[in-house]
């Protein structure tokens, strides 16, 4: 499913991207509209599950969260479901999904140090659906970059 | 980091767009406190910024895949391969929204999200067309993962 966006949406969707604080009248002054407008077209945006608010990125490291990694995960195929329950259930693991490819299961887990990292890996490893657990730790500038895909109308710069 | 601050960062991340006048006033403070507050946790790099989280299926998305990298070994010092510039390009790549250099199974990863299969083939050519990558293990996923949530943001 994919919904219908105009070039006002846009502006409004790429000017929160960088900053969800942005006043909308900036945007309808960038947009020359009113501000009237803009909040409409927000409104509009999030009662079409375009998206789902706005939120602050925090940096971990601040919250005594020095290590983050992911976890390729191999289970029983009759089990995923099982595994993903309790993968969910474990309050270090702040992501993880059913996946195709190589593994069953990719999860991302922030946690304070490389020892409890490897009491998580413990954890899961001791699910006995569990069959194999692959471990990557990820070294400093993860770099996000929220700004770097198209939206529907492709006004942007076609891939590649 | 005390009681306000962490009002501050608890209210923000479920909604970005509150008013610091409605902070404000649930703590019993004057606004202008709340945005010396605010400042500070972002020139102490706390609070990195701030973003619309989007919903990839309602904007043409229909999977996102997490791409594992690994480098090509240098053969003498001239042939090594800096593994930062190779994240600098992936990151400046469309559709990859997170690139981390890391230890482990792999030397780099990536995550991104795809349009269909061919867009996934599309984007896995374009890393394997950078220099200096030597191997790819790619798994994906179409479950709904929401753009830059809180845990994508490191």
């Amino acid at each position: 499913m994919e919904t219908k966006l105009d070039k006002i949406d846009i502006a409004v969707i790429r000017a929160l991207q960088k900053d969800a604080r942005a006043s909308f009248a900036a945007i309808a002054k960038s947009c020359s509209v009113s501000v009237d407008t803009i909040s409409k077209r927000f409104k509009k945006i999030e009662a079409a599950g375009v998206a789902r608010g706005t939120t602050i990125l925090l940096n971990p490291k601040s919250f005594a969260c020095d290590c983050v990694a992911s976890f390729g995960i191999r289970t029983d195929f009759s089990h995923i479901d099982k595994v993903l329950q309790f993968l969910k259930k474990m309050p270090d693991i702040v992501f993880s999904t059913q996946t195709m490819g190589r593994h069953s299961i990719f999860a991302v887990a922030i946690v304070k140090n490389v020892t409890v990292l490897s009491q998580v890996k413990e954890v899961i490893k001791g699910h006995p659906m569990v069959r194999e657990v692959t471990t990557s730790i990820w070294i400093n500038d993860i770099l996000l970059c929220p700004e770097n895909f198209d939206l529907p109308t492709g006004e942007e710069k076609p891939i590649g | 980091m005390d009681k306000i601050d962490l009002y501050i960062i608890e209210t923000l991340s479920r909604n970005a767009r509150t008013s610091f006048r409605q902070i404000a006033i649930a703590l019993d403070v004057s606004p202008d406190t709340i945005i010396d507050r605010y400042n500070a946790l972002q020139e102490k790099g706390i609070i990195r910024g701030s973003t619309i989280v989007l919903n990839p299926k309602e904007i043409g998305y229909s999977a996102m895949a997490v791409f594992m990298i690994d480098i090509s070994p240098a053969e003498d010092n001239k042939s090594r391969f800096d593994s930062s510039v190779i994240v600098e390009k992936l990151i400046k790549m469309r559709n990859i929204i997170v690139a981390s250099k890391t230890v482990g199974d792999h030397d780099l990863l990536a995550i991104g999200v795809v349009k269909d299969f061919q867009h996934l083939f599309e984007v896995r050519d374009e890393i394997a067309a950078i220099p200096g990558v030597k191997d790819m293990e790619v798994s994906f996923w179409s479950e709904i993962t929401e753009l830059c949530p809180k845990y994508f943001v490191i």
